[in-house]
C-alpha cells in the first residue's frame, strides 16, 4: 500500500467512529425539501393510500371472527404510542416481535385468520395504519431485560463486515453520513419513517425491505422478511434511535 | 392486486366567487406494459388513461394520462366556486373499466 493509501485508510477508519445519541437525525433530514413538505402533506404523500387500506381492514369483518376494532375500540387513543414500542421481545414466546409480526400474531392467534404474509398489501397497509397513529410519538424501544441478547445480535450485525464489498453498515451509516452514495446521500440508517413509501419501490414497502435493498448493495446475504437477523438489527437501529419521532408514512427516494 | 383508492383533498365549503384548489391522488400502478413479471410473462399496459371531473353537472377538468405517468399520480387544479354541487371524478382505466368518486362542495 502507497503511503497515501494508507493515510486515506486513516481517515476512513477516523470516520467511521460510531455516532453519539445525540447527533442520529432521521431519515427525513437527507431528504430535499420540497420531499419533505411532500412527505408532511396527506394530500400528497402516497403513503397515506395505504394507510386508509389500513384504517379499512382494521374494522372489517372476515367470516366470525373478531374485528380489530372490536378490541382496540378507540384506536387513536389506545394505540397512540404502541409503534414507538416495538420491536419488542414477546413475553409468550419469549421471541423478538415487530410491528408486522405482532399484527400477524393478532390476525392468526386472536381472530383465526390465516396470516396475511409479510409485505402484503394488507399487512403493509395494517402496519402504516398502526404507525401512523403514533405519529410524532419519540421512540421508546427496550434494549434492557429480555431484549438485552437481541439488542447485542443486532449490535454485532451492524458492527460486523459481510458481503463482497467486506463493509459494515457502521461504516456508512456512522463515518459517512451526509456524503453521497451515487446519486442518493447516506443516512443514519433511522428507521423511523418505515413503512415508507419508496419512490424507486413505486409504493409502500417495510424497513426489511429496505434492510435487504441494503444487504444487496454490499453483496451480502439477504435474510428474509421477518428473519431473525434483520428483527435483532431492526431492534438495535430502534435503540439507537431513541427519542426521535415516528414519521411513518415516511417518503423516502 | 392493490385496490383502487382516491384521496381527495379540497375545502368542505366555499365563498362564491372562490378559487378553491382540488388535489386528487390515487392508488395504481399505472403499468406502461411490455416488463417481465416473476413468472417471464409479459406485463400489459394497464394504466388510468383518463381523469374527468365535473362540477354540478359542468366539465371542469380533464387530464389525459400516458404511460410516463407516474404510478399512483397525484394531480392538482383549481376551480371557482359557482354553486353548491357535486364534484364527480371519473378515471378511466385501460380495457374500459371506469372508478367514480364525488365530494361536495358547499357554496356559502
Amino acid at each position: 500500500m502507497s503511503a497515501a493509501g494508507r493515510a486515506l485508510a486513516i481517515a476512513l477508519l477516523a470516520l467511521a467512529g460510531a455516532a453519539s445519541a445525540g447527533e442520529i437525525k432521521p431519515g427525513s433530514t437527507f431528504l430535499s425539501a420540497p420531499m419533505q413538505r411532500q412527505q408532511e402533506d396527506e394530500a400528497r404523500n402516497p403513503g397515506w393510500l395505504w394507510v386508509e387500506q389500513g384504517e379499512e381492514l382494521f374494522s372489517r369483518r372476515d367470516g366470525a371472527s373478531p374485528t380489530c376494532v372490536s378490541c382496540h375500540t378507540d384506536p387513536r387513543q389506545g394505540l397512540r404510542g404502541a409503534a414507538a414500542r416495538y420491536p419488542q421481545v414477546d413475553a409468550a414466546s419469549g421471541k423478538l416481535i415487530n410491528l408486522e409480526g405482532r399484527i400477524e400474531q393478532c390476525r392468526v392467534d386472536r381472530q383465526k385468520q390465516p396470516a396475511f404474509g409479510y409485505e402484503s398489501q394488507e399487512l403493509l397497509g395494517l402496519t402504516a395504519y398502526v404507525a401512523s397513529l403514533s405519529k410524532g410519538v419519540p421512540l421508546a424501544v427496550s434494549a434492557e431485560g429480555a431484549a438485552k441478547p437481541f439488542y447485542d445480535t443486532g449490535k454485532a450485525f451492524y458492527e460486523r463486515r459481510q458481503g463482497q464489498l467486506n463493509l459494515a453498515c457502521t461504516q456508512c451509516h456512522d463515518g459517512l453520513v451526509g456524503q453521497k452514495l451515487r446519486g442518493d446521500t447516506i443516512s443514519y440508517g433511522i428507521g423511523t419513517g418505515y413503512p415508507a413509501y419508496r419512490l424507486e419501490w413505486n409504493g409502500l414497502g417495510s424497513l426489511h425491505r429496505r434492510l435487504r435493498a441494503c444487504s444487496l448493495g454490499v453483496r451480502a446475504t439477504q435474510f428474509d422478511y421477518g428473519s431473525d437477523e434483520y428483527l435483532a438489527l431492526e431492534l438495535f437501529l430502534a435503540v439507537r434511535a431513541k427519542g426521535l419521532a415516528l414519521e411513518a408514512p415516511g417518503l423516502r427516494r | 392486486m392493490a385496490s383502487f383508492n382516491a384521496r381527495i383533498t379540497m375545502p368542505a365549503e366555499a365563498k362564491a366567487g372562490e378559487i378553491v384548489e382540488i388535489r386528487v391522488l390515487v392508488r395504481h400502478p399505472m403499468d406502461r406494459g411490455g416488463q417481465v413479471d416473476a413468472e417471464g410473462r409479459i406485463v400489459p399496459r394497464k394504466i388510468l388513461n383518463r381523469l374527468t371531473v365535473t362540477y354540478a353537472g359542468e366539465p371542469v377538468f380533464r387530464y389525459d394520462m400516458h404511460t410516463g405517468v407516474s404510478a399512483n399520480p397525484f394531480v392538482s387544479f383549481t376551480t371557482r366556486a359557482v354553486e353548491t354541487g357535486d364534484l364527480t371524478f371519473e378515471w378511466r382505466e385501460d380495457g374500459g373499466a371506469t372508478f367514480t368518486r364525488t365530494a361536495r362542495l358547499v357554496v356559502t
